[in-house]
């Protein structure tokens, strides 16, 4: 077969922005965090200066041009390095922000889509172009910035200021609008840098610790429903109690293959444990971040109840009723981390005094009334399929997953109209395997689930794989993918594939140093911009196949009745 | 339907000949039918999702088949393109109503067996079942020198891994085959050595793999060959359909609506 040979990309081959100079870089060494960053902690193959130099870039913004989004996923932090910059405290309407309703032309993208395959699957010429995944489009201006800046819901920040950094380091989406109040320059430093920045700095780590204390903190407080009724006051002083707590590895996604054939005993034990039934409660446990399974002690076992996710809490209904009875609070669950949780865990005294008086009486009677219940009631039995799926969904941490590919195998006639229409809108390489793990009669195959947490794009160099601004959709941007694998080898589903890298005229490239075939990561991009969705499900002719949302364990157990 | 018998009672009403409406509603019926070969190919498109279409296929399939009969009526044509085309119809409508049983008899079928097989990997699979069993035998000859395993298998399970199955398999596989191996397979097993019995126990799971692997390329095969007749017949019949309407069009002799 015929072959070319070219050189492996690497990390820096595509810069954030070509033409930062050495001058440029020189003088944000001279200005703060930077000029208090030690140079010698840094190692050699990721220097301080090249960081700076290939993860950054100056950014110049108008007066009422839009730096960061809310609601748009972010994959940059940005510091303020001159002029003044205005975040919002309070949610904008869509127009303001320069969002569309709904894009038009749908039809007409189809059809170009469908008939532009090319003949050659993965081709990626040698001078292919680098867009950078964040902010496409270089910005939207804000509508009305006068009335904007009138309301009392805008703050300034100002040179030496940071922001965007959360959305950057946990994979979520903006919660707030930075827009430029007078012309402003920025530098923009891609995530991958800014770990790399925290990682060698733990004054700058102690820094975004209290930027997301004093920014965020009760942006999520108040998105927790337990906590809605409080008035601005009494959040504050649950803000001011809160403390942080961390569970599991950051990296879980090195040992998740392994856990997933554990014995289910020893996964168990080696979650970590949050808090323990039959314990005295010592704080209610809001998740910021992650997953973890609620357990209940059965026999010399632990069965699962129920997965709790972002926004979720728990011990208000052990310290509620207690109350009521006048005893110690103690729980009535376990809950275990599972993969990385991260937590916000509110003191009992704070929740009675300020929490409790706001939750209505109507809720505390369910409480109580669901307290009196014994769980063979209102759980389903031990063995039966509802809590084995429930199980299984856990144990797998299927739970990450947004749009996970679900095929009802008792209706599948393994047709592969999936997999052919898949091809078809891909330049004729399937974005997914129809093969997977099985439960029962689903199976779980193997295509990207656009998780809530996506691992695969902790270890990516270059930022090639990202979240799509508007739509939340992990992408993989194939001119500046290197190849390295990083991302194909987290993924704890096995749903990015490598592919060989092939020139228009249909020849393999190869390593020029060592003869090996280049590779590109491939996944599931959920047919972005098609208007009938994903093809896979909108080609299979029997309803056996369907995305579906995790995350909501209801979602499943709906489907599971259609 | 109603539209039809409107339409072919108002011909009718005026002495007109109704056999070309109830024609040209067939005709479209037909091509609609035959139209979500045509959907299958443009995925993407905003068109209607799959399931909507072969919802449709089958209710207009349904309706098709009253406008055969009633096209047609009930006694055999007596041309032979005519005799040729009420053929390709009744042998594409069979062909349909056997798909419609295969489709919902057959995923469950396979649905049941401990691992599920993509049809085109198959081959392959089955070849490394052979060489893994070839394998787990030649290691428990070196490890003791005992050859009735060896013997056993030579005999009996060698060519069960490596031949195909008999025709009537596909057509109604069963589980006798590999049901029959173990019994022996158990018979055998008080002759063996210990590393003979791992070998025997390996042997076990691979006798159990290959007949999955028969059975989902029996089952997938048959689904896959009844889709190929399907389109060929429906692919003929629209063929064949045309030449009718087209001769019956170019002597109709005389003016008709």
């Amino acid at each position: 077969m015929l072959t070319i040979a070219r050189r492996r990309p690497e990390r820096w081959d595509k810069p954030l922005d070509p033409g930062m100079s050495d001058r440029a870089v020189d003088r944000l060494l001279r200005v703060p965090p930077f000029v208090a960053m030690d140079p010698a902690a840094f190692p050699r193959t990721t220097p301080l200066r090249d960081l700076l130099k290939h993860d950054t870039r100056l950014l110049n913004r108008e007066p009422g041009q839009i730096v960061v989004r809310e609601g748009d996923y972010g994959s940059s932090a940005f510091l303020v390095l001159d002029g003044q910059a205005r975040v919002t405290l309070e949610n904008l309407p869509p127009e303001a922000l320069g969002r569309s309703a709904r894009r038009s032309g749908g039809l007409t993208r189809a059809i170009a889509r469908l008939f532009s395959q090319r003949q050659t699957p993965e081709v990626r010429p040698a001078d292919a172009v680098l867009p950078t995944p964040s902010l496409p489009g270089g910005g939207v201006f804000l509508q009305d910035m006068p009335a904007v800046l009138s309301s009392a819901g805008v703050a300034a920040l100002g040179p030496g200021e940071l922001f965007g950094e959360q959305a950057a380091i946990t994979r979520a989406p903006h919660t707030a609008t930075v827009f430029a109040e007078t012309p402003c320059v920025l530098l923009e430093i891609r995530w991958q840098g800014l770990r790399d920045l925290m990682r060698h700095t733990p004054a700058l780590r102690e820094h975004l610790d209290t930027l997301y204390r004093r920014n965020h903190l009760k942006n999520h407080l108040r998105s927790t429903p337990l906590l809605a009724g409080l008035t601005d006051a009494a959040l504050d002083r649950v803000a001011a109690s809160v403390r942080f707590a961390s569970f599991g590895e950051f990296d879980w996604s090195e040992r998740a293959k392994a856990d997933a054939v554990l014995d289910p005993v020893e996964r168990l034990r080696r979650e970590p444990l949050v808090v323990e039934e039959g314990q005295p409660v010592e704080s209610v446990v809001l998740v910021r971040n992650g997953f973890a399974r609620l357990t209940v002690a059965v026999g010399e076992g632990h069965r699962t109840i129920a997965y709790l996710g972002r926004g979720r809490t728990l011990g208000a209904e052990e310290i509620a009723l207690a109350a009521d009875r006048g005893e110690g609070p103690k729980w009535r669950r376990s809950l275990r981390a599972v993969g990385h949780l991260d937590t916000l865990l509110v003191p009992p005294e704070a929740f009675l005094k300020e929490v409790l008086p706001t939750i209505p009486g109507k809720q505390r009677r369910r409480w109580a009334e669901r307290a009196a219940l014994p769980d063979e009631e209102h759980q389903p039995a031990i063995g039966a399929a509802a809590a084995r799926t429930l199980d299984y969904l856990v144990d797998q941490r299927l739970t990450n997953g947004t749009q996970a590919m679900v095929i009802d195998l008792d209706r599948c006639t393994r047709c592969d109209d999936c997999v052919r229409a898949c091809a078809a809108m891909h330049d004729g390489n399937p974005r997914f395997v129809r093969q997977g793990d099985q439960h029962d009669t689903l199976q779980f195959a193997q295509a990207c689930m656009h998780c809530v947490d996506p691992v695969c794009m902790i270890g990516c160099p270059t930022g090639a794989i990202h979240r799509d601004e508007a739509t939340g959709v992990v992408r993989i941007n194939a001119s500046t993918c290197v190849g390295c694998s990083a991302c194909a080898n987290s993924c704890p589903y096995s749903a990015i594939q490598m592919v060989e890298l092939r020139e228009p005229s249909g020849a393999i490239v190869v390593d020029g140093d060592t003869g090996q075939p280049l590779l590109r990561a491939t996944k599931c991009d959920l047919c972005n911009g098609l208007p009938s969705g994903p093809v896979c499900q909108h080609a299979c002719p029997h309803d056996a196949l369907v995305r579906l949302d995790l995350t909501n364990p209801s979602t499943l157990a709906a489907w599971s009745q259609h | 339907m109603a539209l039809c018998a409107a339409w072919v009672a108002w011909l009718d009403a005026s002495l007109a000949r109704t056999a070309y409406a109830t024609g040209y509603a067939l005709w479209a019926a037909v091509l609609l039918l035959a139209a979500y070969g045509l959907r299958k190919k443009l995925p993407g498109l905003p068109i209607g999702a799959s399931r909507h279409w072969l919802r449709w296929h089958l209710v207009i399939a349904a309706v098709s088949l009253g406008l055969f009969g009633w096209h047609a009526g009930l006694a055999w044509p007596t041309g032979a393109v005519e005799g040729a085309l009420a053929a390709l119809y009744l042998g594409t409508f069979a062909s349909g109503l056997v798909g419609f049983y295969l489709t919902r008899t057959i995923p469950r079928q396979l649905a049941r067996t401990s691992e599920q097989f993509i049809y085109e990997r198959i081959p392959r699979l089955k070849e490394a079942a052979r060489r893994d069993a070839r394998a787990a035998v030649l290691e428990a000859v070196h490890a003791t020198g005992a050859t009735t395993l060896a013997d056993f298998y030579a005999d009996r399970v060698h060519g069960f891994l490596g031949r195909p199955r008999a025709w009537r398999y596909t057509l109604r596989p069963t589980g006798a085959a590999r049901q029959r191996l173990f019994n022996e397979l158990r018979g055998v097993d008080r002759f063996l050595t210990d590393p003979e019995r791992d070998a025997a126990d390996r042997l076990f799971k691979l006798v159990r793999r290959k007949d999955d692997l028969d059975f989902h390329a029996a089952r997938q095969g048959l689904l896959k060959a009844w889709l190929f007749a399907h389109l060929a017949l429906t692919w003929a019949l629209v063929l064949v359909g045309t030449a009718h309407g087209v001769l019956a069009l170019a002597f109709r002799g005389g003016p008709t609506p």
